[in-house]
């Protein structure tokens, strides 16, 4: 198979995807996305093994290892951070609780609920895709994509 | 770490292509070797060598230019 018939078929996965996340958002069932979304990137793991005419050597594979391993040093502090915020609202355990229960003014905020958790989850994934992003153009910059000579 | 691929090409009348074919990698990767921006594996520099029929200390030459740091690169 060619590099492009692939990423066509990439593009009609991610299309097809996107279908599915909408039906799943209209009909609040979003196990059909996480299930498609597995499907999906396993589909593309396995079509990429067809493809011939993708070169690969050690110098490609060292920058996406650089930036592999950057990305994962830069991520998973902001992840703790952020995670170890919400196990603070979970073990958050009131000193007078039956005045929460009778008292509803007087209950402890909810810092993260449900939809800001998902927003900071939104904002974790793009972040993680801008490191990765940012790590490689810096690593092919650096190990010499860019270069040009007289040839 | 300095490297004569330049010249044993020319010598071999090599193109970058050629050679990145004849080992098996990118043009680009030969580009980077060349200008030292990238330092091959030793399987790599063997490859090359071998290539042009001479040893690994013809085709690259090894310069301690400052005490080895231990660091994030």
């Amino acid at each position: 198979m060619k590099k492009n018939s692939f990423y066509l078929i990439v593009g009609c996965i991610a299309l097809a995807l996107l279908a599915v996340f909408w039906y799943s958002v209209e009909h609040h069932i979003r196990f059909i996305t996480e299930a498609a979304f597995i499907v999906a990137i396993v589909l593309i793991y396995l079509i990429r093994t067809k493809v011939t005419d993708f070169i690969e050597d050690e110098r490609t594979t060292r920058i996406t290892e650089q930036a592999a391993v950057r990305t994962f040093q830069v991520f998973w502090v902001i992840l703790c951070a952020f995670s170890i915020g919400a196990v603070m609202q979970i073990l958050y355990i009131p000193s007078f609780p039956q005045e929460h229960f009778t008292n509803a003014a007087s209950r402890p905020p909810v810092i993260l609920g449900p939809r800001l958790m998902g927003f900071f989850q939104l904002f974790l994934l793009c972040l993680m895709i801008f490191l990765y992003v940012a790590f490689r153009i810096y690593y092919a910059r650096k190990y010499g994509d860019w270069e040009t000579d007289e040839e | 770490m300095k490297n004569k691929i330049k010249v044993f090409r020319a010598m071999h009348d090599m193109t970058q292509e050629d050679l990145a074919q004849a080992i098996g990698v990118t043009r680009q990767t030969i580009l980077a070797i060349e200008k030292g921006k990238y330092v091959p594996s030793l399987d790599l520099a063997f490859r090359i060598a071998r290539t042009f029929n001479v040893t690994i200390e013809d085709v690259f030459q090894y310069e301690a230019a400052s005490p080895i740091t231990v660091g994030i690169d």
